[in-house]
């Protein structure tokens, strides 16, 4: 299993590398690189004012990098990955005198689609109701789903997508995740920025953790967290089970807490711990492998 | 090309001030000079003198329309402001780029929308210069004697929304944009101008932007004074001409070179 999905993601959709961007003398993105690989949902994760949105600016090339380069589909033409490409970019764009119809009509004219989808799009993000009306006179939320129903607009291989459900209520919420979901088993890649770590941790595959724009960790959710798995463990004689953990290699720090003891491990299972205790003569009564939660992670990260 | 034309076009036919300022510009024109060639409208004083031009037969309908056509198209300049600010406005410069144009793309775009613009607006005039003509001439007798000023009013329509297009693209906002579009157009230029060939020999301040489009088509009376005084060294129409669209090529290059280098 773990041999096919490394296979599977062995080629880049989006290869980002060494980009940098200032404002002025602020910085605000420091040398980022890293790939988003085909058939992922990737979050890129930050707080707010973290470079999130710049960077999603410059691969969408809104923005110019001073330093650095990117590349989709392994070298191909900007203009022509963009049109492959759903993006949702910060706020909604759309002419505020136009309906949803008549501004998906523009969206799918410059993306070089047909104008087939445009029915599909619109039922898609529950807009159907109110196509024709002009969207100067839509809510905040009917605002974003357009914005996702554009960027579904012609089944793109690719979705980009910045805070998408902004705006939205609790039930718009979980549908759009649901919709990323759904989207991404049928192979579409997902690129997502969220300050929200319940969203990323929900939908993801893969993160990136940005914070003042420096890179601080990427790679799969499961490998970025697991050299931080902790065992819970405890058994009759907590000081003994103390000491001999602190002779096993791969326990790389001992915490008690709550009548118990959290070890940091790296690179052992929960069963050779189990097996260590063992043979020293202890038997645990609790075992317990708590993966640890990305928002620890990423308080102690970012804070 | 006509990708890019078909597109704008979604944007603006939909669009009620595009129409108002278009519709505007088509009942105004006409109305304001059939008051002018019926006499209705005078500067001067009342059966007695009046300084405004009422030849409206071929071929003085030429020049009339061509000077007047060149005020009413400041509606045109500024709808062009418009439509160019709102894609500021609505942030959509951003997303048609990001949904596949290049940034090249969104400016040939309007550039288009522009030279359409100015056809329109050419032909229309033509069409009322026709129409006046043959009223008050009674045939189409020398009907092309003079028509070069139907070019000349092209030329001052490419530079005028030319112009109006680079402010938009420079300054981004409506309301600013369209000020300083007006107050150059109607005074800036007019004080630089003053001033300038003030101390020349040759009306060189005459090449400014706007003005060397203006001087295409002359306030008709002052035309014909200047023809009758001959009032020192001028400059040729063909050099009008020519820096007119030097101009129009300048501001092209200028809105590339801002669009090219800045953020989105």
């Amino acid at each position: 299993m773990q041999s096919c999905s490394t296979f599977l993601h062995l080629q880049s959709i989006l290869s980002i590398q060494n980009v940098s961007k200032s404002y002025g003398p602020i910085r605000a993105l420091n040398g980022i690189s890293f790939d988003v690989p085909e058939g992922s949902v990737f979050g890129v994760l930050g707080p707010n004012g973290s470079g999130k949105t710049t960077l999603l600016g410059i691969i969408l090339d809104v923005l110019k990098a001073n330093n650095g380069t990117y590349s989709w589909f392994d070298g191909m033409k900007h203009e022509d990955a963009r049109r492959q490409i759903g993006s949702l970019l910060e706020t909604p764009n759309f002419y505020h005198y136009l309906s949803a119809y008549n501004n998906l009509e523009i969206t799918a004219a410059i993306r070089q689609h047909g104008l087939e989808d445009r029915e599909r799009v619109l039922k898609l993000v529950g807009l159907s109701e109110r196509q024709h009306s002009k969207f100067q006179t839509y809510s905040l939320g009917m605002k974003q789903r357009l914005a996702i129903g554009a960027a579904l607009l012609g089944s793109p291989k690719v979705l980009v997508l910045d805070e998408p459900t902004n705006g939205l209520d609790p039930a718009g919420i979980a549908e759009i995740r649901e919709l990323i979901r759904k989207l991404n088993r049928e192979g579409i890649t997902i690129v997502i920025a969220s300050h929200l770590l319940d969203e990323v941790e929900k939908v993801c595959t893969h993160v990136a953790i940005l914070k003042k724009g420096n890179l601080l960790l990427n790679g799969p959710v499961d490998d970025v967290l697991r050299s931080e798995d902790q065992l819970e463990v405890k058994a009759a004689d907590m000081a003994q089970l103390e000491r001999v953990l602190q002779l096993m290699s791969g326990v790389k720090k001992i915490r008690p807490a709550d009548g118990m003891l959290q070890l940091t491990c790296e690179g052992i299972e929960p069963q050779q711990v189990n097996e260590h205790c063992m043979k020293n003569g202890i038997v645990l009564s609790h075992l317990q492998l708590k993966k640890r939660s990305l928002e620890s992670k990423f308080m102690e990260l970012t804070n | 090309m006509k990708g890019l034309l078909a597109i704008e076009w979604l944007k603006v036919k939909r669009y009620r001030t595009f129409w108002v300022l278009i519709g505007l510009f088509a009942l105004l024109l006409p109305i304001w000079n059939y008051e002018i060639a019926s006499g209705f409208l005078q500067l001067g004083s009342k059966n007695s003198i009046n300084i405004i031009d009422t030849a409206y037969s071929f071929p003085g309908v030429w020049g009339n329309l061509g000077f007047w056509g060149s005020v009413f198209v400041l509606f045109l300049s500024i709808l062009v402001i418009i439509i160019t600010t709102n894609e500021y406005a609505y942030r959509t410069h951003r997303q048609n780029v990001i949904d596949g144009w290049r940034r090249e793309q969104f400016l040939n775009a309007k550039v288009l929308i522009v030279f359409a613009l100015c056809i329109a607006a050419t032909v229309f005039l033509f069409l009322l210069g026709v129409i006046f003509g043959v009223i008050n001439s009674g045939s189409l007798d020398g009907m092309f004697t003079e028509i070069e000023q139907v070019g000349y009013f092209f030329l001052l329509s490419l530079n005028y929304m030319g112009f109006a297009l680079f402010i938009a693209i420079w300054i981004k906002r409506s309301g600013l944009a369209i000020g300083l579009f007006l107050l150059y157009a109607m005074i800036i230029e007019n004080i630089a101008k003053g001033i300038g060939n003030h101390f020349m020999d040759l009306p060189l301040f005459n090449l400014l932007p706007l003005q060397a489009s203006d001087e295409l088509l002359p306030f008709p009376l002052m035309a014909m004074a200047k023809n009758l005084i001959n009032g020192g060294p001028s400059v040729s129409m063909n050099t009008y001409v020519i820096v007119t669209v030097i101009w129009c090529v300048v501001y092209y290059f200028a809105a590339k070179l801002l669009l090219l280098k800045r953020d989105w």
